[in-house]
Formats: structure tokens, sequence, C-alpha cells
């Protein structure tokens, strides 16, 4: 049954040996689930762009193409074979690690992601940043007086900001600080070698964009958890049947054992993450991940959107993995076995 | 096997996690009056129910232009100029009608999306978790595969690949609806069927069906209902994303997404043809998100 917990170890684990410490155990467990996973999304993905009118011939030569061109260049790229075979061709090559290259321009779709994923990379991680950074200390006022000030104002705050779309907010901001104000730039993307303050200058308002709903959910979650760990754990009356002030209760025993709802939290929602760059890269400009998916879709070029969405899995399932070790590394519950 | 994250996505699906757990932290801290909790549903439903009325019978009621077909003579008008309240657009549409109009094509959308979503997601879940056996792991690996997509990306392939227009969007938005949910009852069920009352009703031999509607659909509603009234926020919001992408109502027919879209062009020149659509988007969000949360804490769902 999907829903019985498996971190907890089974009983035979005091067999001495790497192979069978549950870490391990776990790891290749859920690498060996996500594989079925991972299949269906590429399955998928096929099924639903290969549904998509045009073919990348017609979309490459443009609408004045002839039949014999469009026929000529179908049979060059390899786009006339059926659709079966040309999957199970791909497929044979991510397997021997080769995306197979772009139908736009014959760059193999490794180097196409490659050069894109930083940038939607140092995006991603600049937004989490940002908001984590802020959620801590809010989260943390909030939940010391529920109902004060504090709590209601950043409580308030963060309905507007789950209620906000990123797009609108982008746009929002790009009216403030690049037209009203002029301070920032509104589009474009100044690579880190250009200068690492021209190049956060450049990431700050899709950032912002990305990173303020993010915020915004964070706060709620963290403030909520905390909340519930003080109202009803025995460890909290014992800590403060002992005498230790309620800041240092709530900052060092209660907070601590929030952080793992947070930290589960912020590893299964990068899959929406990833998603929202697509809309904010294409509104700011920035040559990442999510604009070459977009330009893939309209140019019906299989291969890049494949390798793309492949690796947008990859990351997720890797991203639930990694939080499900987190948890066995700093929760000594989970990492002796003993839950 | 998965593992006890897995859980927690069960409750969390990909677009919707946001405001879903982030209802969490409505349960109520202090004791609240009668009043602010009476307050708290009904300044959300009142204002859902204007923007109904506003948008479905407004039109007519001010007797507004059409939304489209404008006078390019009339093109940019500013705003309160006679016989048009917000102006008009770069074309000569009255830009209030738009957005009423556009109202109407989210409200739709939105609502026809949740609708799918809480019967066929409902009942899929439902049953997957009542009958559970081999069908159980199937829809749920299915459900993972949706769950690993970045639920835009696929919204945005199948849009493309049906042609832009509104049953199309509805059918893109509801792939995911219908997951949200499945993963929403499936996890609800499950824990019903632990309860002693369904003990009971297996044992005095009550007949599936009349289990899963008696006993199962009563108790799994509520935290759907609460799901589906986020969802509309989730749903107007990605029907804005998807419109905004050229890739939802197809233009000239309004969309608040596609009014975005095409007054982002002139963002600096006229900020009301961006700002007064997000507006509208962001003011009916907030209260479908409102009434969510109140009803969340009112039935006390997680």
């Amino acid at each position: 049954m999907t829903a019985s917990p498996t971190l907890a170890p089974s009983r035979r684990d005091s067999t001495p040996g790497v192979l069978y410490s549950p870490a391990v155990r776990l790891i290749g467990r859920r690498l060996l689930a996500a594989i079925p996973v991972l299949w269906g999304v590429t399955l998928l993905t096929f099924i639903v762009v290969q549904a998509l009118p045009g073919s990348a011939a017609q979309q490459l030569l443009g609408p004045n193409a002839t039949p014999e061109q469009v026929q000529q260049l179908e049979a060059q790229l390899g786009t006339d074979r059926s659709m079966i075979v040309r999957y199970l061709d791909w497929l044979g090559g991510v397997l021997t690690g080769d995306l197979g290259s772009s139908l736009s321009d014959g760059r193999a779709v490794t180097e196409v992601i490659g050069s894109a994923l930083g940038v939607t990379a140092e995006l991603v991680l600049l937004a989490l940043v940002v908001s984590l950074a802020l959620t801590v200390p809010i989260a943390l006022l909030a939940a010391r007086r529920p109902g004060g000030v504090v709590d209601r104002i950043s409580m308030a705050v963060s309905m507007v900001g789950l209620s906000i779309a990123n797009y609108v907010l982008a746009l929002v901001l790009v009216w403030v600080f690049a037209v009203q104000l002029a301070v920032l730039p509104a589009i474009g993307f100044v690579p880190i070698g250009d200068g690492i303050l021209d190049n956060l200058r450049s990431l700050v308002l899709p950032a912002i964009a990305i990173g303020f709903p993010l915020f915004c959910f964070y706060t709620r979650l963290l403030r909520a958890d905390i909340l519930e760990q003080m109202q009803g754990q025995d460890y909290v009356t014992t800590a403060r049947a002992k005498g230790i002030g309620p800041w240092r209760v709530l900052t060092r025993h209660a907070f601590r054992n929030s952080l793992f709802g947070l930290l589960t939290i912020v590893g299964l929602n990068l899959g929406t993450l990833i998603g929202a760059t697509v809309i904010i890269e294409q509104i700011f400009a920035l040559p990442g991940v999510g604009r070459e998916l977009l330009q893939a879709i309209s140019n019906r070029n299989i291969p890049v959107i494949e390798g793309i969405v492949l690796v947008f899995a990859v990351v997720v399932v890797v991203a639930n993995l990694v939080t499900d070790l987190l948890y066995a590394v700093l929760d000594p519950r989970v990492r002796h076995g003993n839950t | 096997m998965p593992s006890s994250t897995r859980v927690c996505a069960m409750a969390t699906p990909d677009a919707a996690a946001p405001l879903e757990l982030a209802g969490a932290a409505a349960e109520p801290v202090r004791r609240r009056s009668h009043l602010t909790e009476s307050l708290e549903l009904r300044i959300p439903i009142a204002i859902i129910a204007f923007m109904v009325v506003l948008c479905f019978l407004g039109p007519t009621i001010l007797g507004l232009p059409a939304p489209i077909g404008g006078d390019i003579l009339d093109s940019n008008l500013p705003m309160f100029s006679a016989g048009h309240v917000f102006g008009t657009d770069a074309v000569g549409n009255d830009i209030l009608s738009r957005l009423l109009h556009g109202g109407q094509a989210s409200l739709e959308i939105a609502f026809a999306v949740n609708l799918i979503g809480l019967v066929f997601g409902g009942g899929l879940g439902a049953l997957a978790a009542y009958w559970g056996g081999r069908l159980d792991p199937i829809i749920m690996r299915l459900l993972d595969v949706l769950i690993a997509f970045p639920s835009l990306v696929l919204a945005l392939a199948i849009a493309q690949s049906l042609g832009p227009s509104k049953i199309n969007t509805i059918f893109a938005l509801a792939f995911f609806s219908v997951a949200a949910f499945a993963r929403i009852s499936r996890a609800a069920t499950l824990q019903l069927r632990e309860q002693t009352f369904m003990t009971a009703a297996r044992l005095s031999g009550t007949p599936a069906w009349r289990t899963l509607l008696r006993h199962i659909a009563p108790n799994i509603l509520p935290g759907l209902v609460t799901f589906a009234l986020l969802g509309m926020g989730i749903i107007i919001v990605l029907e804005g994303a998807l419109s905004f992408l050229g890739l939802g109502v197809p233009p000239p027919a309004p969309s608040w997404g596609n009014m975005i879209s095409t007054g982002q062009q002139t963002l600096s020149a006229s900020p009301r043809d961006v700002l007064l659509p997000s507006a509208f988007l962001f003011v009916t969000v907030l209260a479908f998100n409102l009434l969510g949360d109140a009803l969340r804490s009112r039935w006390s769902v997680r």
C-alpha cells in the first residue's frame, strides 16, 4: 500500500554491512520506483507532442515550403519514421546518455540544456534562498505571539502573496522598478562572467516574482507547524516545566522539529517551482530552460522537449529522494531506525 | 513502496500545493468571536457573488458595448471617457466590457475544471482506495507520472496540440485537477477505511456502491469542496498563464490572461491595460482563497 511510511526500516536491519543500511536500501528502492515514473513521463510527452499539429520540418521551412521540400527535410531529420520507431530510438539513446540532437539547429540536446540550465538553476536558487531567509525569522516572530501584530500582518501579507499570480507580480514589479523608478533592468540577462553585480541586478526581479509567493507559502506553513508543536507536544511541556524561556523553547525545541515539515515542502515543491520559471523566463527574456522549452514546443522540436521534460522530472524525483535522505541525516530517530 | 513524504505528496498535488497546505495555518489559534468567524465567510462570499453577477449580468445591465469589434477611431481612449468608464484599448474596444466578458471566461473555465476534478478525480481516488488491490497501485503510478510533470508544461503541450479554445483549455487543465482531486480523495478514503463505522458497514453486508455513496462520499466531501474552492483560484491563475502565453482563450475574445499579455507590450505607455485585468484577477483569486481558508478552519479539514 502506497500510504505506508517506508522511512521506518524493516526489522531485519540488525544485519551489519553497508548494503543493508537503511539509507542505502531506501535509495535503491526509491530509484527503482522512479524508473517507471520517469519512463511514463517520457512516453506521455512523446504522445502529447506527437499530437501537435504540424511537423518540425513544416515549422522550420515556414508556410511557403512545398510538400516535396517538407518530405525531404523530414527524411533528413528522420521524423518520417513511425512514432514507435522514433520513440524506441530515442529511448535507446537515453540509456546510453545520448539525448539526441535538436531538430532546429542540430546541436546536441545535452548542450542545449546545459547552456540554459545554469540560468534557470541560478534563478531557482536565488528565489529559494531569498524566500527561506525571510521565512524563518518572520515565521518565528509570528509564532511567538499568535494573533499579535507581527502574526496578523504576516498572515495578511502572505494571503495576498498566495493570491497573486506570478506573472502579474512580475509585471507589477517591472512597472514599479523598471518603468517608474528605473532602477533595475526590465528584461534581459547578464551572465555571471560579465560581473556578478550586473548578473544579480538582472535576476532580482524574476527571483522576487518567483520567491515572494514561495515565501508566503513557506511562512504560513512553518508558522502553523511551530504552533502545532508548541501546543501539543510533550517535549515542549517538559522544556517549559524545566524553566526554559519561551523564546528558547520556540527556537531551540519547536522550530528544530518544524524544520522537517518545511524541508519536505521545499523538496516536494520544486516541481511547481520549475513550472513557474517557464513563464517568468518568458516575461524577463531570460535564456533559461523554460524559454528553450516554450520555443521547442512551438517548433515541434521533439528531442529538445523530451530532454527538458526528462531533466525536469529527474530533478523532481531526485529532490524528493534527497529530502527523504536529509530526514535520515537530520533526525536521529530515523537514522537509528527506531522510529 | 514510497516513503513517508509520499503521504504528504498525496495531499499536496503539484500545482495545488501552495494553497493546499498553507491553509493549515488557518486553524484558529485564539478563540475568535462569532462575528469574526461569520465575517470570514461572508466577506469572500459577497465578493465572489458580486464578481459573478458583475461579469455575467453586468454587461447587459450596464448596457456595455460588445467586447470585440470596437471602432478603431475610438482607440486608446483614457479612463472615464464618455461611454467608456475604463477607456478603450488599442483597437477601440471598451475595456470594462472586455474585463467582464474575460471574467466570464475565467469563471466558467475554473468552475468546469473543478467540477470535472471533483466528480471524476474524487470518484477515482475513492474507488482506488476503497477497492485497493491491483487497481490502486496502477492508478497511483499514473497519477505519479502527472505529479512528476511540471503541470504548466503538459497543459501547454495539450493546449497547443488541441489548438487554443475555451473547451480545450478546460480539457488541458482538467487533466491536473483530476489527478489532484484523486490524490486527496484517495488519502481521505484510506483514513476512513480504518474507522469503526466502516468495519460495521462492511460486516453488516452493505453493498460497495452504498458504502461509497452513503459512508465515504459525505465524509470526504468537505475536504474536496474546500480543495475545489482553493482550486478555483489556482485554475483562474493557470488559465491566465495559458492565455498569457497565447494558448488559452484565443484573441480577440477577451480573457484576463490574454488582456494582461497584450497589455504587457504597452506597459510603460498605458499601465492600465495590465493593471486593471491584474486587479480583477487578484481580487477574484483572493476571495476564493479566503473562502476556502475560512471553510477549512470551520470544517477543520486539513
